[in-house]
């Protein structure tokens, strides 16, 4: 599966200081991966895990916490906020675009 | 019959709270009520087309009403500033979204035909005539973070019509800077008898000989945003500004209101929110009613939270510099507050709201007796004989009614007092001891210019203080008094 990657309001430099990535992931939970049910397609919380396992390069609890993304970033599924989406649990689609910023850069 | 309440010891796992939805009815835009909504804002859905105007009146009802200096209500057309406009700029979240949301309004839009109105309608002139934008750097002090003043400067750079003033977070100790800002060359050429560790005048020894005697890290993160503050209100005053406009989100309001308190702020809560401050060095009878160079500190992004922020800077593709984090403890009282706010806003967005509100609604009890000389906000009268009630930790500390008259602290506001001598394992100052007297002491510290200017010249704590030196030496007397009867009450005879 396909997915368009952003990062924003600072989160980019813990991703190789590049604010877009186009990544392909498996569109089910590969059979082993402790992220998820195997075989159940993927959801938002896979895509943290994998984006943690492949892509993160330094401090992942400025990402993660708690299995999921850490307070303070906001996350957009194809322009909107993943709450209207059922968060953690949006099943990812094919060409999705999912936008993490954080929102913590100060005033 | 059945019904009864539980035993929370029997009950596995911890009990929370049960959070509530994240939104309320459906998915539709609750202003528009037609568009698919793209953003959950305290529960309610808003679509991107009805964000920009939500955020664009949210920003004007907390600034507008506040422009004119006797309040005449929110229209636009009567706005009409006393001085200038100076937007405070970190680089970060907040402050990029405030930069851009006064260009967008007060610059950009001016003499747009989009505007309704003849062509002498007021909405068509511009309200501030000047607009600067101030930045203060820290990473002299801090040889860890760089210096993204370039950066700065090119962000600001990119809206017109906004003029950029680079300060330095040293310049709080700096003479030529004193001189410049404070307008009064009589105070600011005489010789200031501030103690300077080693004898190093520089400005950056002086702030790092500064930092260094305070006792925590929670102290140091304080004193930085004291000076900071200072700094943009005296440069605001020294370019004729009557606002000064700060990027402070709901959020981050909400973490500094709560942050201040913990660390001895309360009395000047409301100040935490709007403050209206004059030079001390300005004269000014009570009666003037016209402007005569007070600045009000606004937080116009108050009722706008950090995720909002956040959206606004996607949505209109804002370039955000990036507030670099002061390399100090992260176990500070500000850094664990603003954790536990983040998570709050997560889990109960409504919450962080609420504490904003609420504590709006506090009013100090007492009246104010003068203004703390190091962050020039109202102190409480007679902290020192309030505190010498209730803290003594030792005899050989109880202090002497000289003491106190002599002594630093009278000037200082209780927050102040606080962030200088809290104890810790670093702690070395003691508050009554002497090592924080304006007279020579071995290790006394340096203190910013406006701080050493008025306490060298007595400006602003004349007969306010008095009352107050007064007051809270017969209250030492009194308390050392009862302390010594307590000490030798049974050696005593009955009559």
């Amino acid at each position: 599966m396909k997915l368009k990657i952003e990062f924003g309001g600072g989160l980019e430099l813990l991703f190789l200081n590049q604010r877009t990535h186009l990544i392909v992931i498996p569109s089910t939970v590969p059979q082993g991966d402790k992220n998820g049910q195997p075989g159940q397609p993927v959801d938002i919380n896979f895509l943290v895990h994998w984006l943690k396992d492949n892509l993160l390069k330094e401090r992942p609890e400025l990402f993660i916490e708690n299995g999921t993304v850490r307070p303070g970033i906001l996350v957009l599924v194809n322009d909107t906020d993943w709450e209207l989406e059922g968060e953690g649990g949006y099943q990812l689609k094919e060409d999705d675009e999912i936008v993490f910023i954080s929102t913590l850069h100060g005033g | 019959m059945s019904e009864f309440c539980g035993n929370p010891a029997a009950e596995t796992g911890e009990a929370l709270m049960p959070t509530k939805p994240k939104f309320d009815r459906t998915r539709t835009c609750v202003k528009c009520k037609t568009n698919s909504g793209n953003l959950v804002i305290r529960h309610s859905v808003y679509c991107r087309d009805c964000f920009t105007p939500l955020i664009t009146t949210k920003f004007r009802q907390a600034l507008e009403p506040h422009i004119n200096h006797v309040s005449t209500g929110p229209r636009r057309g009567a706005l009409k500033p006393s001085g200038g406009l100076l937007v405070a700029f970190s680089g970060g979240m907040g402050s990029s979204v405030l930069l851009d949301l006064v260009h967008r309004i007060y610059c950009a839009n001016v003499g747009s035909d989009e505007l309704k109105g003849g062509r002498e309608h007021p909405r068509r002139s511009r309200v501030w005539k000047r607009i600067h934008v101030c930045y203060v750097k820290t990473s002299d002090v801090f040889p860890e973070i760089n210096d993204q003043t370039a950066q700065i400067r090119e962000a600001v750079a990119r809206y017109e019509g906004c003029e950029f003033i680079p300060v330095r977070v040293q310049d709080a100790f700096d003479r030529s800077w004193w001189e410049r800002v404070s307008g009064d060359a009589a105070s600011s050429s005489a010789e200031i008898p501030v103690d300077l560790n080693d004898g190093d005048s520089e400005p950056i020894a002086a702030l790092k000989a500064h930092l260094r005697a305070l006792p925590t890290p929670t102290a140091t993160q304080s004193t930085l945003s004291t000076l900071t503050r200072l700094l943009l209100l005296y440069t605001a005053h020294s370019i004729g500004a009557s606002h000064l406009v700060l990027g402070t989100s709901l959020t981050s309001l909400s973490i500094s209101l709560i942050s201040s308190i913990s660390q001895g702020g309360g009395f000047v809560v409301p100040q935490a929110i709007q403050e209206e401050w004059i030079s001390p060095f300005v004269k000014r009878t009570p009666e003037t009613t016209s402007w005569s160079g007070e600045v009000r500190l606004i937080r116009p992004l108050r009722e706008v939270s950090l995720k909002e922020c956040t959206a606004w800077v996607w949505w209109h593709q804002l370039s955000v510099v990036g507030k670099q984090r002061v390399p100090i403890s992260e176990r500070t009282i500000g850094s664990l507050t603003k954790d536990f706010i983040i998570g709050l806003e997560r889990d109960y967005p409504s919450t962080v709201s609420t504490i904003t509100k609420t504590v709006g609604k506090l009013a100090p009890k007492g009246k104010s007796g003068m203004r703390c000389v190091l962050c020039e906000l109202p102190t409480q009268q007679s902290v020192q004989g309030w505190k010498a009630r209730t803290s003594i930790h030792s005899f050989a500390d109880a202090p002497s009614p000289a003491d106190v008259a002599t002594s630093l602290p009278i000037y200082l506001c209780y927050s102040c007092q606080t962030t200088l001598t809290s104890k810790s394992s670093r702690s070395t100052t003691s508050l009554n001891s002497g090592s924080l007297s304006t007279t020579s002491a071995p290790d006394a510290m340096d203190l910013p210019t406006w701080a050493a200017a008025r306490l060298a010249f007595g400006v602003g704590i004349g007969e306010e203080q008095s009352a107050t030196t007064s007051t809270s030496t017969n209250e030492t007397r009194e308390s050392r008094q009862s302390l010594i009867k307590s000490l030798v009450g049974e050696f005593l005879l009955d009559h």
